[in-house]
């Protein structure tokens, strides 16, 4: 390799660099955080085709969807993979009687007033706001959900735009 | 689609403060020290005025609550350059509110209030650590630089309505949910339901001949009335 020519890789790496800390900067909420276990949406939703409120079984009556109890997880988990090195984990927290701290991935400013249950109601998908879950192994907030994509729903479906609809 | 408003009788109104101390806790509202207070910036967004009338023996005081009046043309929304004080709409109770994420202190709002309820936060807002096992968790908390406001406890709105859609019908007039203060009273002097249903107390009350409006000749039209007292 000639010296130019390692200039210039060098010189592209460096712009690529630049540009994705630019990109994860503005959208950083995209990050898929560290979970406790390594849980995978895409084997639960995806390939087994667990309906999302089988786990998430607040949605459809409370304003948060709830994340399934430790109890919900040994549910099947008493019967299923119990060889795998991440249940394993599970089977830990169960033993120890303590709750798993799951990392919140999809959160809403405190002066934000929203609630699933009105939204499962009208039968809105939950991947419109939360993205397609059930391919994902690690979840992240791929859609951004923030008050443009609320207000353009709203407008869309026709559905209240008054402030006091959301903000409290 | 209701149109809230608020009936209070002075006559049966004690000066208790009981809505004052609710109306603190229902919306997280700050506590201040006492040489903030005496530059007049606590924050209470019900006040009670007190009027002393006579001179010794013969001394009555006159208790009036006083906080945001809902005006259907409120002042404070025309000089708003943010939109943060808005209007709400019809099917959201035509109450005056405050989007605090919006609100760039300007105070705008607090100078044009004919009421003076308008409350500017001059200091990060703050509690004693005891208190904090209080908060609301369903009402945001302000932060400094921002004005706030009484807001007829929109959260409650926003919470019964969607139990009722949950149920498949309108809110209703009355009964479905009320302000703190109105919850708290222990004289029911306050009485809170939609102005524009003839079957609710308020709107009879607000037909009332004793009914009065704070500085009705400005034209603000505001959805808080008080029943006069007698002599």
């Amino acid at each position: 390799m000639t010296r130019t020519a390692k200039i210039f890789a060098g010189l592209v790496l460096f712009v690529v660099l630049v540009l994705t800390g630019i990109m994860f900067a503005a959208y950083g909420r995209a990050n898929a955080p560290e979970q406790p276990i390594k849980f995978s949406h895409k084997v639960h939703a995806g390939d087994f085709g667990i309906a999302c409120e089988y786990c998430h079984s607040y949605a459809r009556r409370s304003t948060v969807a709830g994340v399934p109890s430790v109890a919900r997880c040994m549910g099947c988990h008493k019967v299923t993979a119990l060889d795998k090195p991440e249940v394993k984990k599970l089977a830990d927290y169960w033993n120890r009687k303590e709750p798993i701290p799951w990392v919140k991935v999809f959160d809403q400013p405190d002066f934000v007033y929203f609630s699933h249950q009105p939204h499962i109601a009208k039968g809105i998908a939950c991947q419109s706001c939360h993205g397609a879950v059930e391919q994902m192994e690690k979840v992240r907030e791929a859609v951004v959900v923030n008050m443009a994509r609320c207000v353009n729903c709203h407008m869309e479906k026709k559905a209240s735009i008054d402030c006091w609809t959301c903000h409290k | 689609m209701p149109r809230w408003g608020m009936a209070i009788d002075l006559d049966r109104c004690t000066g208790c403060q009981a809505c004052v101390v609710a109306c603190k806790q229902e919306n997280n509202v700050p506590f201040s020290t006492p040489a903030e207070a005496e530059y007049g910036r606590g924050i209470s967004w019900i006040k009670l005025m007190t009027v002393t009338e006579g001179e010794y023996p013969e001394v009555k005081v006159r208790y009036i609550p006083m906080f945001c009046q809902h005006c259907d043309h409120p002042p404070s929304v025309k000089v708003c350059p943010t939109g943060a004080m808005f209007k709400a709409s019809p099917e959201m109770g035509s109450t005056v509110g405050h989007v605090y994420a919006r609100c760039i202190g300007c105070r705008y709002c607090a100078n044009a209030c004919p009421y003076q309820i308008v409350y500017f936060n001059w200091n990060e807002p703050s509690w004693p650590e005891e208190l904090k096992l209080s908060f609301n968790p369903d009402k945001s908390i302000r932060y400094k630089g921002v004005v706030e406001k009484c807001e007829f406890c929109d959260h409650r709105q926003q919470m019964a309505k969607d139990r009722a859609a949950a149920e498949g019908r309108d809110l209703r007039g009355e009964g479905d949910y009320v302000p703190a203060c109105v919850q708290s009273c222990p004289t029911q002097a306050m009485v809170f339901g939609d102005l524009d249903d003839p079957s609710t107390r308020v709107y009879k009350l607000a037909k009332s001949p004793r009914a009065y409006r704070m500085q009705e000749d400005l034209g603000t039209e505001p959805k808080v009335y008080y029943l006069k007292q007698g002599e």
